[in-house]
Parts: C-alpha cells; structure tokens; sequence
C-alpha cells in the first residue's frame, strides 16, 4: 500500500495541439479510493496509464509512495491494472489468467495456486478456474479481470472503466462489491468512470477533470455541496443542477422577470467580470411560493418516479405565459404533484441553497 | 489451400451467440443446407482439380508407347510399379525426398519464426525507422528473384555451399510476403490492452512475444506454414542452381528423370507421382488436423 502522487503532471500526446492531460496535481492517501470522472475524452484514460507506466510523461512526475517512478516501467511500479476490455489472455484459463503476473514474479507453483485458489473464493470464481474467458459471461469475465489484479497484492489499484461492459443492473450490483471488497483489503486505488453516480457511490474522494485539466478534487459531499466552477456544478448530480446566467442588480440576480436574492457582498465579488452573475439551484431545492413571489416557470413534462416527482419546466414571463428561454429548469416535488403539463407555477429558492458563480470566470463565489 | 479461410474471419463466424429463432429458422441464412447446385458445382470443381494428379497415375502406369497412342487411355494400367523402378533407377529420389523433407521443414520453421518475430514488431512495437524499414521489406517483393541469383551463387560459391542443402535453405528463412501477413493479421487480431496487461503483469517483450503474441497468432502461423511447406517443396529454380543431382531436392531429381532422345513421360510421370506422395499423404491425414487447429485457434482466439 502507498500514496500516490501527480506533480504537474503532462502529457502531450505526438501531433496533438494541446495536452491530454495538462500539469495535473493530485495527492492520494495511502487506501484511499479516488475516482478520476469526466465526459469522454478528457484526460481520465491518459492520467491512469500515466501512473500505470503505459504512457510516457511529457513533464511533472508521478510518484507512488515516494518513490519517483515516472520514468520507471511498468513491472517496476508494483501496480496491478483492470482494463475497460478486461484484457484477458485468451489462450490461457481463468487460473493462468490470474496467477501469470506470480509466474512471471518467481513466485513457486504451490504458493501460485494458493493465492490464486484464495482470490478466486473471494470472487466466486472458484468452479471456473480451469475455464477459457471465452466461455465465461460478461460479469465473470469482469470478476477474473478482477482477480488478476488482488492476487498480486499490488501497492497500487489502477482500474479504467471496469464496468462499462456490464449491463445496468449488474453494473450497479458489481460497483458495491468492488467498493467492498477493496475497502476490506484497504489498497490505494485510483478509479476511472465517465459515470457521475459511479464516481458519487464508490470514492472516497472525486476529481473531476475536464479537457486534461483537473476541475475539482474533493468528497462527493463537498463536489455536491461546493462545486468550485459551473462544469463542476452541472456534471455532478442528476437530474443536473439548474444554472442560469442573469445580469446583476440591487439586491440580486435579474433571472427573466424575477429577482433571485444574493448577499450584496457575494453578488458585488461575483459581478465584478462582466456584471453577468451565474446562478446555480438543484432540483430539490427549490419550492413552491404564492404567485408573484418567485421565479415564474411553466410545467412542462412530469415524470412520476415513485418516491418523487420531476417537473420538467421553462422559464415563463411574469404576466404573459411567454416562454424566456428554451432550456429546462428541473423541480423535484412530492410524489403525488398536482401539478400538471401546461400549468404555471412560482418557485423560491430554499435559503442558503442557491450557488452563485462568476459568469466571465465561471469560477465559484462564496 | 482454397478451403481455408484467412484466419480472423473464424472468430465471427463460428460465434455460438446467434441468439433468436428469426435467425435460425431463416432462409438463406449461415445455416441453411446445400442445394442440388451447390452440390454440381463442388462436385465439378472437385473433378477439375483432381484431374491432374489422376492423369499423373494414369501416364505413370503405362509404358511410353502406351500413353503415345490416340485416343490416350483413361484407365490406370499395370506398368505403374516398373516405371517407378526406371524412376528410382534414374535419379536418386529417395535422397531426394528426404533432402525435401529437411529443406521444405527448415524454411518453414525459420520463415514462420522470423515473420511472426518481425510481423510482430511492425505491427506492435514503436521504434526509429519503422515505416521505412517496412517500405524496403514490402519493396522486396518487387525485386524479381532472377535479378539476385548471380550475386547470391557467387555468395553461395564463395562460401564454398555449392551442392549443400544450406544453400537453398538460407536465402528463405525469412520471406517479405510471410513478414507483411503476419504483420496484417496481428494488427488487428492482437489488441493493445493485452500487451499491456502482459507489461503491467511484469513481462518482458519477448516473454510478451512467447506468451501472449504466439498464442494469438497461431492460426495465421499455421496458415502461413502450410504455404512456404508446398512453396519450398515446389521450388525448382534457385535449388536447380545450387544443387546438382549428386544431392539434389525432389524438383531437382526430377528434372533429370526420362532425359534421352525421346522423353520417356511414363517415368517422368511416375517419378513426380513418387515426389509428390509424400505432400500428399501429410496433407491428407494431417489436412483435417491441421484445419481444425487453425478453426480452434481462431475460435479460442
Ligand atoms: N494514443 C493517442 N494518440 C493521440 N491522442 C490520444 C491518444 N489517446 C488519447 N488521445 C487523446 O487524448 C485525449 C484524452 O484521451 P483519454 O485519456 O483516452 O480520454 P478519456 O477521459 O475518455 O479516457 C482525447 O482527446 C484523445 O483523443
Ligand atoms: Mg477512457
């Protein structure tokens, strides 16, 4: 077990005009489960194989423990790797799979079946072992996958999108198994997902990177509760967080006719770009007021879920029932909502709920 | 050769999962049986290729007089066993064959190592040079192999290999044709994440290569050693050159069988039937073999 490092870390990827993943800084505690979530194609792939030695770092370093291992090879770092694919070598069975990486370490054949026996139980491989992946189902496959990286009792867990070959219900079964089983066996893991809930349920802590550069790194409580900048804010939670830009004014920000109130001191930080203020409310924080007294929206699906409601609504002028602008404002109410499509309703924000941010810098203001 | 499709394509074609009964029920589909057709025309192509070999038993076992006659006989005859006889009289076919044997099975053990190792390194690996170097090896094969026999005997003089089997073994060991198959099928056969799980397991390149490369591409090997196996067996050209009938290859004992005033055909036919047994035999018993562990390869991938 250790620690895992980023410092400034880059890479440039041949031909490619800006980096993939641009001086990332990152501290991992020892048995720490981080989680590097993004949408697609901004970076999370590239840092995890930067740690894993699989590609090279333009500048920075990257250390495990406080061994600086960034010119190191891949067998030099003591990490094990579960890949989107799984990777499994197809000619070999489930045991050969799992207990190659002890072979090729020297470890003798009757301590390589020991361990390999050993994991295997924990996954509830043990009646495959002699099986091809060929003939294994999706979830065991990923479970051998699995298997291969605890037998060698790595320093270090790198798993890139371990789940995303699973189906949705099995996927959501496996994600608490993997939280569990390597709380239990207490390694550094570093975790790649594209998948916002995926990264919310398992991590100890969340980065969320965007276009190679890390946005925010922090527990999911925090991420959820103060996210540092608008792409934080609308890339975690679901339904999204509701984010309007308005010009600021005495006592608050102009969103369509109503006013949102801000802290006059808050709101003069915030205006201090361009006077363009962006405010930010989640589907559960909002509530219903009497007429007049809110923001004025107009319903415009309602999806029944159960155990709550989501009006799906626009936001509407104060007298006409005119549509101001074409993107939704997501409500979560009681389950059994009167409200229907059509109708017009006001909405307060609950106090101390509404995230404010500079609209020029997009950055978070408190 | 015809039968056997290029590996790779197995994988999808033999895949168990073709779920739903519209698939099987379905006309025309994968399963569907053979029609009278299909059958006329494999049976037809079937006599095609036969005939050749069969006109071979049918000359061999006449005398020459016999096979000169008009119409020519259709039916094999009893003068098989004596022509064979004038054959191995003749030339030194038994030593040819086992000359045959060591030189067809050394080329075909070096061209299928050294293609996979280089097909293998082209396709996977990053180093200085690549695509130039795969350029001059792909521009070999436009290079006429008469263009290099005079420098290559004066080679082969100079190393005093004249009349030895390394003579024509060594020029072959590796083939450009061989490397570029090799090269193709692991591009895409071989995925990345597997060499990299292999590095992240703790591999070296070359335990990379045995371990997890091979495996892989077992089934283009097999294919790419059943074609440089009859291509050498066939080579007649460059082993007539290097060789002379004190120690010659199968084509090359042959080619000094019925020389005279008049060719005698029925020996010369009964010779080639004697060289070619031996291919044919392996290949009839092993065929199926040989097929079902490229189907297997491919299958278990
Ligand atoms: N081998 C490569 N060569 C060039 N560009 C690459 C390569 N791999 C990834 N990229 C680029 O780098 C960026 C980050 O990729 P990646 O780390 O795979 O993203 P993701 O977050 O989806 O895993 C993308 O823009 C991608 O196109
Ligand atoms: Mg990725």
């Amino acid at each position: 077990m250790a620690t895992v490092t980023f410092d400034q870390a880059t890479r440039i990827y041949p031909k490619a005009e800006r980096p993939a993943v641009d001086a990332l800084d990152l501290e991992i505690a020892d048995g720490e489960f981080l989680v590097l979530v993004g949408p697609s194609g901004c970076g999370k792939s590239t840092s995890l194989r930067m740690l894993a030695g699989l590609e090279e770092v333009d500048a920075g370093s990257v250390l495990i423990g406080d061994r600086d291992v960034t010119d190191r090879p891949p067998k030099d770092r003591d990490i094990a790797m579960v890949f989107q694919n799984y990777a499994l070598y197809p000619h070999m069975t489930v045991g050969e799979n799992m207990g190659f990486a002890l072979k090729l370490a020297g470890v003798d054949k009757a301590e390589r079946a020991r361990r390999v026996a050993e994991a295997a139980k924990i996954l509830d491989l043990s009646e495959y072992l002699d099986r091809r992946p060929k003939a294994l189902s999706g979830g065991q496959r990923q479970r051998v996958a699995m298997g291969r990286a605890i037998v060698r009792s790595p320093q270090v867990f790198l798993m890139d999108e371990p789940l995303s070959n699973l189906d949705a219900k099995l996927r959501v079964q496996t994600r608490t198994q993997i939280a569990a089983l390597v709380k239990r066996l207490g390694t550094t893991t570093v975790y790649v997902t594209h998948d916002q809930v995926e990264a919310m349920t398992m991590g100890d802590r969340v980065a969320v990177l965007k276009d190679g550069v890390l946005q925010q790194c922090d527990t999911p409580g925090e991420l959820y509760d103060r996210p540092a900048n608008v792409f934080v804010a609308g890339f975690i939670g679901s339904p999204a967080m509701n984010l309007v830009t308005g010009q600021a004014v005495e006592g608050g920000v102009r969103v369509g006719g109503a006013v949102l109130p801000v802290p006059r001191e808050q709101l003069a930080r915030a205006a201090a770009g361009n006077g363009q203020v962006t405010v930010g409310f989640r589907p559960e924080a909002m509530h219903l007021v009497g007429p007049g007294q809110g923001l004025p929206v107009l319903v415009n699906v309602v999806e029944q879920l159960g155990s709550d409601a989501f009006l799906y609504t626009k936001l509407a002028d104060e007298e006409t029932d005119d549509v101001l602008h074409p993107s939704d404002v997501v409500v979560r109410t009681e389950p059994r909502s009167a409200a229907a499509a059509g109708q017009k309703l006001w909405l307060g924000v609950r106090e101390g709920a509404l995230h404010v941010f500079d609209a020029s810098t997009q950055q978070r203001v408190d | 050769m015809a039968t056997i499709a290029l590996p790779g394509t197995e994988t999808t074609a033999v895949q168990p999962v073709s779920k739903g009964p519209d698939r099987r029920g379905g006309r025309g589909g994968r399963s569907g049986k053979a029609g009278p057709v299909t059958y006329t025309l494999l049976t037809l192509t079937a006599l095609v290729s036969i005939f050749p070999l069969y006109w071979t038993v049918v000359a061999g076992s006449h005398t020459n007089a016999e096979i000169a006659a008009t119409p020519p006989p259709f039916l094999p005859n009893a003068s098989l066993f004596d022509n064979f006889r004038a054959a191995l009289d003749q030339a030194p076919i038994g030593k040819a064959i086992l000359n045959s044997v060591l030189v067809s099975g050394s080329i075909t053990v070096g061209t299928v190592l050294f293609c996979t190792l280089a097909g293998f390194a082209f396709a996977k690996l990053q180093f200085r040079g690549k695509g130039l170097l795969l350029s001059l090896v792909i521009g070999t094969m436009m290079v006429p192999t008469q263009l290099s026999v005079i420098p290559l005997f004066m080679m082969i003089a100079d190393l005093q290999w004249v009349n030895q089997l390394q003579a024509v073994i060594l020029p072959t060991l590796v083939s450009a044709f061989g490397v570029f198959f090799m090269r193709q099928f692991l591009i895409s056969a071989l995925p990345n994440e597997l060499l990299e799980a292999g590095r992240v397991d703790g591999a070296s390149t070359f335990r990379i290569f045995w371990s997890i490369v091979v495996p892989v591409a077992r089934p283009a090997m097999a294919v790419l050693a059943m074609l440089t196996f009859l291509t050498a067996w066939n080579e007649f050209f460059w082993p007539l050159i290097a060789l002379t009938n004190a120690n010659p290859t199968v084509q090359v004992a042959l080619a000094g069988l019925g020389s005279g005033y008049v060719p005698q055909r029925s020996v010369i036919m009964a010779g080639t039937l004697l060289g070619t047994l031996p291919v044919l035999i392996v290949f009839t018993i092993l065929g199926k073999q040989i097929v079902g562990g490229i189907m297997q390869g491919a299958v278990k991938g």
